[in-house]
């Protein structure tokens, strides 16, 4: 699976928790926080991503993320 | 083996609360993120109360349904708590004293953030459960008030004040620990520990908190489903949806409780489906949730007073067995559980906890306001001061039974007054 795959599957989430950001134009510079996503939203939105991908990491990993763009690559990191 | 367990349990959640809907309002906090939080009040700490005023007004009903015989047996008081007001002396040299117990006891404090009155509870059913002792009791008070000023300076550390404020509260829950636990017998050694180094909150300074929002809620949830997979590994044939007829949470605040509930059962219930896991958590959550929902999160003491409030609400027709969690920053986390009884509802009910819940008196926006500006409250450190007893004074009687409140602080010493 390659980033492009990954920031398709956080952007899914990203719209299913907050439904507002349907047909929004996601850009891997944009935090989720910036998007409106509060810290419950973050880490669901974060849940959701790693189920889809079947990732067992620990949560705390991806909170240095800043952006939408570094999450995809500290996941892609761990597949 | 011996039983050990909860023989009874009381809580004080002080004498004032804030409707947290109206503090939303007043804050002009954004709805959405608001009715995340699950919170609808909190308690509230006047300059006259302390640590100590709350686990005293906790412990004491308990200490007066004993006999003198009985009252003897206290061989340790644990205080477990974030918010001592000294580094060396421990509370419970103060608890001991105001409730007058036997000079044959132990007495010291525990810390690690939100999970020390589990930490506190463990170390008293070791007691038991070892026997050292025999017939011995221990009271183990959670006890802990919020601090109203944020760290600042540098910006990682930086707390969502607009989730912390709604849902910082204050109070105690006292718990005396025997081998005849009329409200909760534990399951010995059916617990699942998960801790680890993280910087996520933290009170670094004297009179002030910080933290990192996403770092705990991450962790919390992570703590939530490594702590139950080794309760899992430790009990055979444990299963989160069937083990546990109920699941008391430690709660910062009511959606943290919600989606770590939801991870849990997406991961453990093969084909569950969202309306599944809603009335799931209907069902064994929200009898825990209803207290912590009216207290707001008090630290140490949270994941006992989600117990207590479980036993209060929850359905004992027959026999429940329990599924507690605990998450302390820093951290450390534990999931274990007990049986509790329709005789355990009766003897926890009987404390009345929802009455004194309805009884504190409702802060105005003002009044509250008055309180945080910071010329009432006494800092850590305060060596002499008396404090006004005039301030909020229906506070003071809203109980209408004995209260303590703190009355002066003279030479760094406390001294309390009950008020009737």
């Amino acid at each position: 699976m390659n980033k492009e795959d990954i920031f398709a599957i956080v952007t899914r989430h990203t719209q299913e928790v907050i439904p507002a950001l349907r047909g929004h134009q996601f850009q891997p510079t944009q935090s989720l926080r910036e998007l409106g996503a509060n810290s419950i939203d973050r880490s669901e939105i974060v849940m959701m991503t790693l189920e889809s991908l079947a990732l067992r990491i620990p949560l705390v990993e991806t909170v240095k993320a800043t952006n939408i763009g570094e999450l995809v690559n500290v996941l892609h990191a761990k597949l | 083996m011996v039983k050990a367990g909860i023989e009874a349990m009381n809580v004080f959640a002080g004498t004032t609360f804030l409707d947290v809907k109206k503090l939303a309002e007043h804050r002009n906090l954004d709805r959405r993120r608001f009715d995340n939080l699950l919170m609808k009040q909190k308690s509230v700490t006047l300059p006259y109360e302390d640590p100590i005023t709350f686990a005293v007004n906790a412990a004491r009903p308990i200490i007066d349904s004993l006999s003198a015989e009985e009252k003897d047996r206290i061989e340790m008081v644990i205080t477990c708590t974030e918010s001592a007001f000294d580094f060396g002396k421990s509370m419970s040299t103060y608890c001991h004293d105001l409730l007058g117990l036997n000079r044959n006891c132990r007495l010291f404090e525990v810390k690690n953030a939100c999970f020390s009155g589990v930490a506190g509870f463990q170390n008293a059913i070791n007691f038991v459960l070892a026997q050292v002792s025999p017939g011995g009791k221990a009271l183990v008070i959670a006890t802990d008030i919020s601090r109203f000023m944020i760290e600042e300076g540098g910006d990682a550390l930086t707390m969502e004040w607009s989730f912390a404020e709604p849902s910082s509260g204050a109070g105690a829950v006292a718990l005396l620990i025997s081998e005849t636990p009329h409200v909760f017998q534990v399951d010995p050694g059916a617990i699942g520990s998960y801790g680890y180094e993280v910087m996520d909150t933290c009170r670094p300074s004297t009179d002030s908190e910080a933290g990192d929002s996403d770092l705990s809620l991450t962790s919390y949830l992570d703590c939530s489903e490594n702590a139950f997979l080794e309760y899992q590994k430790r009990v055979s044939g444990a299963d989160y949806h069937r083990t546990f007829g109920y699941l008391a949470y430690h709660t910062p605040f009511g959606g943290m409780v919600k989606g770590a509930h939801r991870s849990l059962m997406r991961k453990h219930v093969r084909g569950v489906t969202p309306s599944d896991i809603e009335a799931d958590f209907e069902r064994r959550m929200v009898p825990g949730l209803t207290y912590c929902q009216r207290v707001g999160n008090i630290m140490g003491a949270t994941a006992m007073l989600s117990l207590a409030s479980t036993i209060a609400n929850a359905n004992f027709d027959k026999p429940q067995r329990i599924g507690v969690f605990s998450y302390g920053s820093g951290c450390c986390s534990e999931f274990f559980s007990g049986v509790a009884t329709k005789e355990g509802q009766e003897r926890v009910r009987a404390m009345g906890i929802k009455e004194h819940l309805d009884r504190r008196y409702e802060l105005s926006m003002d009044e509250y306001d008055d309180l945080l500006v910071g010329s009432n409250a006494v800092k850590f450190g305060t060596r002499n001061v008396v404090l006004d007893s005039n301030f909020i004074p229906k506070a003071r009687t809203t109980h209408g039974r004995p209260t303590l409140f703190l009355k002066e602080i003279k030479e760094y010493g406390r001294k309390y007054e009950w008020v009737q």
